[in-house]
């Protein structure tokens, strides 16, 4: 390769092989120089910042407790997205449900990651704590992000099961799931880590963050959450394709309803969308192809940490509270109003009977004296 | 025991309470809506954008009124009245109020302006107002008074409650607070009137109480 900044024909002939256009390839290097913030004549460079990750392992990638829907939404496509074959490239190495290496020559792969050290951490699923509810190789979970972790330099946590721990984790949580960002803290590990919430994480977002990082050698800006400010800016609400219904007024009642044909706002639907922050109406699935309210289905929220058990009712507008103390009984923020009023009313109309039975209001001279 | 009118509220008083029951009955009946949009609208009038931005205009009074009431309790040239919602005078006052209300006794002290179960929860009020106005900028998007931050400047709001949905539920609950404080407020108010005789309930409109004092 001559020049450092220009992909080589070999790569882009291997990415032909694969199925993706020479064209399709730098288009998409452009539309992920713009989704950074760079301008489109960054496309050239981070072609070559592929190009040259793919010279070494660059990236390793390690499912844990989750239903591989990550792994799935990559894999799953009909044509592969550029996403899709840069991230099989980056990091086909060692994924433990698509490689084809298995047993010891597996591991060996890894073990030699490890010694080289210097990659980027990806994990997939959440890190169970309880004893034997989790194992790879004889090795529990926990034990075997601790060996991959030490040698990283960056850690992304994909999919809401790595960030926080996802559906596994939800209540009850039986197997003591854990996020990545709880596990660096238990094992007293500092890294950079990035939370990339959704359920199963966008591609795009993912390689999004990697190609970041081989640019430019750092992670991007970062929310509280951990999550990069660039894909997590904006609640889906605020770009949501149906919002000049919801501002009309215009909302879906019922499933199968005239108004569902007419694409009316779900927010009656119990759509999670203004509380949710990803940029998911802008990126969508599946090479830009749709997304969920797009497709007709209230956002879940799977954007946001915990959303398992905060927003369960999925369709429920505000899903219901715990009442502390209570166990089991649930009840929405409406309910517990509507009785406080109701007990309020009750005292109010005792009190006044009381009142008239003590005879205070009969005293001409007024009752207090 | 001879009685005379005497003046409880100024002018700038019984504004301040007016404005605070309409902001008070804005941001319920907008807030219902917002929770629950329970009328169709169409493309003519934008429904849900009014009902957000007189939500927005109400918050706003509300919040105002929360600082000018502070200001009068202060500097008030009528009748600065700070001194009456000293939080533990008032709590030691709870057993003899509380004890007439409940008719375990006949009588009560004699209170300057506020009963002390009046005080607190005057003073809950504007805590809850403050609880209203963080949560409400923190699912605000926007710059609130055009240059604080919203929802930026109130993430900390958010990550202590944790997260939206929670933060959603306190601020509907502190709705609903009001909604309880009203109905006990106006029923108080109508009581008092019925029992001491003292055009209580009319004062707020007329500024003029009356008040027993003997000779």
């Amino acid at each position: 390769m001559a020049n450092k900044d220009e992909v080589s024909k070999q790569f882009l002939d291997a990415l032909e092989f694969r199925g993706i256009k020479r064209r399709d390839f730098l288009k998409y290097c452009g539309a992920t120089a713009i989704l950074l913030g760079f301008s489109e004549s960054f496309a050239p460079k981070i072609a070559a910042a592929i190009e040259n990750a793919t010279k070494r392992q660059p990236v390793v990638w390690l499912n844990f407790a989750s239903d591989s829907g990550c792994t799935e939404a990559f894999i799953k496509a009909t044509y592969p997205s550029p996403a899709q074959v840069i991230l099989d490239i980056l990091s086909v190495d060692y994924n433990e449900t698509i490689m084809a290496a298995a047993g010891k020559q597996a591991e060996e792969i890894l073990v030699k990651s490890r010694q080289e050290g210097g990659y980027i951490l990806i994990v997939e699923g959440g890190i169970p704590t309880k004893k034997g509810h989790g194992m790879i190789g004889n090795k529990e979970m926990l034990e075997v992000f601790k060996e991959n972790a030490g040698p990283a330099i960056a850690i992304l946590a994909i999919g809401s099961c790595a960030t926080t721990g996802g559906v596994p984790a939800a209540k009850p949580n039986p197997s003591q799931i854990i996020g990545t960002a709880e596990a660096l803290k238990r094992l007293g590990i500092s890294k950079p880590l990035v939370n990339l919430d959704l359920c199963p994480v966008n591609p795009e977002y993912l390689v999004g963050v990697v190609v970041n990082f081989l640019l430019l050698g750092k992670i991007p800006d970062l929310d509280h959450f951990g999550r990069p400010k660039m894909f997590y800016g904006q609640t889906i609400h605020d770009n949501c394709e149906r919002r000049a219904h919801f501002d009309a007024g215009r909302f879906v009642e019922v499933f199968g309803s005239k108004e569902e044909s007419l694409n009316y706002c779900l927010y009656k639907m119990g759509c999670k969308g203004p509380m949710t922050w990803s940029a998911c109406p802008k990126i969508q699935y599946n090479d830009r192809t749709s997304w969920c309210v797009k497709a007709g289905g209230p956002c879940i929220g799977c954007a946001e940490p915990g959303w398992t058990d905060k927003f369960a009712g999925f369709y429920e507008r505000l899903p219901g509270v715990k009442i502390p103390g209570m166990d089991g009984v649930e009840a929405g923020a409406d309910k517990i109003g509507a009785i406080a009023a109701a007990a309020t009313a009750a005292g109010i109309a005792l009190h006044a009977v009381a009142t008239g039975v003590s005879g205070r209001i009969k005293d001409k001279d007024g009752g207090e004296k | 025991m001879a009685q005379k009118l005497t003046k409880t509220w100024s002018l700038g008083y019984i504004i301040e309470h007016w404005t605070r029951v309409i902001a008070i009955a804005v941001l319920t009946f907008t807030g219902f809506y917002i929770h629950w949009p329970f009328i169709a609208g169409g493309l003519e009038c934008l429904l849900m954008s009014w009902m957000r931005f007189l939500h927005f205009v109400a918050a706003y009074v509300l919040i105002l009124g929360l600082v000018v009431r502070v200001y009068m309790a202060f500097r008030s040239t009528f009748d600065a009245d700070w001194k009456d919602f000293g939080i533990i005078r008032n709590i030691k006052n709870i057993p003899d109020s509380l004890g007439y209300h409940l008719f375990i006794k006949g009588s009560h002290k004699d209170y300057r302006k506020y009963d002390p179960l009046q005080a607190l929860i005057y003073l809950c009020v504007a805590a809850v107002i403050v609880v209203a106005a963080f949560t409400g900028g923190a699912l605000y998007q926007g710059n609130i008074f055009g240059f604080i931050q919203a929802p930026d400047s109130f993430l900390w709001v958010t990550a202590l409650l944790g997260g939206e949905s929670a933060t959603r539920l306190v601020h509907i609950l502190s709705m609903w607070f009001f909604i309880v404080f009203v109905l006990i407020h106006v029923y108080m108010s109508i009581m008092t009137t019925m029992v001491n005789k003292d055009k209580t309930l009319t004062s707020i409109l007329t500024g003029y109480k009356l008040k027993k004092f003997s000779k």
